[in-house]
């Protein structure tokens, strides 16, 4: 990183501190504050992760310990999002929470017909809704160390395994799947990121399946991009694509608009060795610019979301890594410098030890314009011994083959890195975060995973859901007061994929300009809300609201405060949005377009 | 029997002339390389360092400013094959095992975290064998700190602190040198480390009486709690360069 990008940076920071101080609810801080409401809302399920046979069975469980993920979604368009949530032990259920709209939830996974999954070759650990085929209901893609299961939404409360004609048949160990049109021709293509190179691990035939390195490993199952051919099937365009060189052991994967030229670029977190950055041609084919962009690593990267935290115009990226005590990664945030580079700025700005991080999600969430940043972590919560010493001599030991399970040892009741704190870091606005999250109420010691954002109860308030391995489920209502105004906005693609995924929503109000792109599932094991969500502030009317579509059509829109607005590409706020999002078209309200 | 302890005197003449030429060529080599140092010119220097190290390999002086430009130059890899081969070619000298585990130190910074463990415990086992060779001062202190670098889980702290009293014992039998300041600085941190708070304290009061110079020692002795703790850690913080520069043992002055 050259000099120049860090001066930039340092210097954006400045000018989000300058910025800060015109603006009107920066003066006074409300407490941000959650009550946990898993059980009262009938939510709270248990994670199991997957147990395996044989003597490595305990290995593999502890190198295989994801899998607890959340989907939010509403897949039955009436207007409060649903929450799916995955298992992943031989038989466990997926569960399918059906949103009351009262703050209570009801399963419905087992009559919907998407409850199964973790059949005895096949692990649950990722999940994901989009809509593949653009008819307005939001279908469902379960992503399995194993092949994938595509669930098309019948529109009736139950679902429709299509897993067989998709095309999505490569068996894969997949940890994390995005949905994002790459080459914008309105459909929404999937990319897998892959842990494990594709061996059946229920099935081991060679042990040697683990990392060949721990700083810079290359034998990880890389990442797939798969493209959407419109008629309901899937192709795969790795290799077309570029990214067929990826052999990293991915975790999380995010999607944005990185350099503001209107295409999705990638970033692909991976685990023991450096990530990825590839910016889309706009030809079917992406570019890798790591090196220039932010160096090669040699962390553990396991969360990737995509956000402008400074309000600068640039999205920045959020990347969780292994801070302990005997490890000292820091997490790191890139700042977007505008120029191609990114600056890691997470110590400065106070979001770099994590511990052992997994989900780390932006959302603002006291509607004070300023994306705060919510992160949980740690491994494995046991005994009172330590597993760390077990691990020094397989990795000290010179000759010793790591990537054979035989050479690990047991981990048995041992603690790894476990009951660890979750963070809440405040977005003070002048480019630093507070960590919060005990006065929130969030600052619980499970072995977190998932983040899914969500507003449960359409008050403008985002809630937070967190799942945990082989651990209960945590939903944090928010109850903050004296927050800020806000606007939601549900998008709906026309010419644009129906989902909106990739569109780009700029907001101008009470002296700040904040944009938002709506994301097809960054950040580790949970995809959040698909509304766009803004808090404004004091401020009392939005000055200029633009959306930038993945089309390529941009429109003004006006939109009224402290409510949900559902806009349909061309044809502005449309008054009954859920309906015309399942394809019942109706009226339209104020609007001014381009092209 | 003229001829042959002529023979004999002849022969030893020209061993000594020999050793004479060979240690001249050494400190030729040293000169040439510190030159370039000097200049930046970091190939030439890391050149006829190596030359002169492997002439007089238990130096440790040429071996320090061999690593000095091994570390400019970035050529952390470089240093390791070279001491690598030289302690298999001269397995006794303990110069040559301290400065081959300061090589490992000086490539931790640049490393990812687990090469870092790999590293730091290499340079462990060769700072080791140095003590094993030679139990002097140095190669103890240098030892016992290398165990403070090493976090609590693996529970090395009481072996730096048994490593450290031993150096202190050895010093106070020397003449008072300006680097043993360290050894109070060090042995305070570990027994900080091991939760023998009151003997951190005691040994830095007697370390500031005989150095009252020395800032570390009174940073430390003026600071409790969270303060303490974050002026320890930063020094044993593995991302960041620790001087293992070895210039205090020929420029340090009686104090």
């Amino acid at each position: 990183m050259g000099k120049f990008a860090k001066v930039k940076a340092a210097v954006c920071v400045l000018m989000v501190s300058i910025s800060s101080n015109a603006w009107a609810v920066q003066e006074s801080h409300p407490a941000i504050r959650f009550e946990e409401i898993g059980a009262k809302a009938g939510v709270r399920v248990q994670h199991h992760t997957r147990k395996f046979r044989g003597k490595n069975a305990e290995v593999l469980r502890m190198f295989t310990s994801g899998g607890a993920t959340v989907a939010v979604g509403d897949y039955d368009n009436d207007g409060f999002e649903d929450i799916f949530v995955t298992d992943s032990d031989t038989g466990k259920p997926n569960h399918l929470f059906h949103n009351n709209g009262d703050l209570t939830f009801t399963d419905v996974a087992v009559k919907a017909g998407v409850a199964g999954g973790n059949d005895p070759l096949s692990v649950v650990s990722d999940a994901l809704w989009f809509d593949y085929d653009n008819d307005g209901k939001l279908d469902l893609l379960i992503a399995r160390f194993g092949t994938p299961i595509l669930y098309h939404n019948e529109g009736n409360g139950k679902f429709k395994d299509v897993s067989a004609t998709s095309g999505l048949n490569k068996f894969g160990n997949t940890i994390a799947v995005i949905a994002f049109d790459y080459n914008n021709d309105g459909y929404l293509d999937l990319m897998f990121g892959n842990y494990f190179k594709p061996v059946n691990l229920q099935d081991l035939k060679d042990p040697h399946v683990l990392p060949n390195d721990l700083d810079n490993a290359t034998n990880g199952g890389g990442v797939t991009l798969w493209r959407n051919t419109g008629k309901g099937s899937f192709e795969e365009v790795t290799d077309k694509a570029g990214f067929g060189q990826i052999s990293g052991w991915t975790l999380d994967i995010g999607h944005g608009d990185f350099n503001n030229d209107g295409l999705q670029d990638i970033y692909i977190a991976c685990d023991y060795g450096t990530d990825h950055i590839f910016i889309n041609n706009g030809n079917g084919t992406f570019r890798e610019v790591t090196e220039k962009a932010t160096g090669w690593d040699t962390k553990k990267g396991m969360n990737a979301d995509v956000a402008d935290y400074d309000n600068d115009g640039w999205l920045d990226i959020y990347v969780t890594n292994i801070t302990d005590e005997y490890m000292k990664e820091c997490n790191m945030l890139w700042h977007n410098n505008g120029d191609g580079t990114f600056t890691d700025v997470s110590r400065e700005t106070g979001t770099c030890d994590t511990g052992w991080g997994w989900a780390g999600k932006f959302a603002d969430l006291d509607n004070d314009g300023w994306q705060d940043l919510f992160v949980v972590n740690g491994l494995r919560s046991a005994g009172p011994e330590s597993y760390v010493p077990l691990i020094l001599p397989v990795i000290t030991t010179p000759g010793l083959d790591i990537t054979d399970v035989n050479n690990w040892p047991d981990i048995g009741n041992r603690t790894w890195s476990g009951y660890q704190k979750k963070r809440l870091f405040r977005n003070l606005g002048n480019g630093t975060f507070k960590e919060v999250s005990s006065e929130a109420g969030v600052d619980n010691q499970l072995d977190g995973r998932g983040i899914g954002v969500i507003d449960l109860d359409n008050d403008g308030r985002l809630d937070l859901v967190q799942t945990n391995a082989d651990q209960p489920l945590f939903l944090f209502h928010n109850v903050t007061e004296k927050q800020g105004n806000w606007i939601e906005l549900k998008l709906i693609g026309v010419k644009s994929n129906r989902d909106a995924i990739g569109a780009r929503v700029k907001v101008q109000a009470g002296g700040l300009t904040q944009i938002r792109e709506v994301d097809g599932g960054n950040g580790y094991a949970g995809q959040s809300t698909r509304r766009v969500h803004f808090g404004i502030g004091s401020a009392s009317k939005i000055d200029h609201l633009e959306i930038r579509w993945p089309s390529g059509h941009t429109e003004s829109v006006n939109v009224p405060l402290n409510r949900v607005s559902y806009i349909e590409e061309g044809h502005g706020v449309v008054a009954d949005g859920p309906l015309r999002q399942s394809g019942n078209p109706s009226g339209r309200l104020g609007v001014k377009s381009s092209r | 029997m003229i001829r042959k302890y002529c023979s004999h005197f002849l022969i030893a003449v020209l061993a000594i002339l020999l050793l004479c030429g060979l240690a001249h060529a050494s400190d030729s080599d040293f000169q040439q390389g510190i030159k370039a140092l000097g200049s930046n010119d970091f190939a030439t220097a890391l050149r006829y360092l190596e030359a002169a190290v492997t002439d007089d390999p238990d130096n440790v002086r040429y071996a320090s400013e061999y690593r000095k430009a091994a570390i400019k130059n970035k050529d952390f890899d470089r240093s390791l094959k070279f001491f690598e081969k030289l302690t298999s070619d001269h397995p006794n000298s303990a110069n040559l095992h301290l400065n081959f585990g300061f090589a490992y130190v000086d490539k931790i910074p640049v490393a990812g975290s687990i090469t870092q463990v790999i590293l730091a415990n290499n340079a462990l086992a060769q700072f080791s064998k140095a003590v094993e060779l030679k139990p002097n001062w140095i190669n103890l202190y240098t030892r016992g700190v290398s165990y403070l670098f090493w976090p609590k889980v693996f529970n090395r702290a009481p072996n730096g602190v048994a490593d450290l009293e031993q150096a202190l014992s050895v010093q106070k039998r020397e003449q008072r040198q300006s680097y043993h300041a360290k050894t109070y600085i060090a042995l305070g941190d570990a027994y900080w480390k091991t939760d023998q708070l009151d003997k951190a304290r005691a040994i830095w009061q007697e370390g500031l009486k005989l150095f009252p110079d020395r800032p570390e020692l009174k940073t430390r002795l003026a600071q409790q709690g969270d303060d303490l703790k974050n002026t320890i850690e930063a020094n044993f913080d593995p991302n960041k360069r620790v001087d293992t520069d070895l210039r205090d043992l020929w420029a340090s002055s009686q104090k």
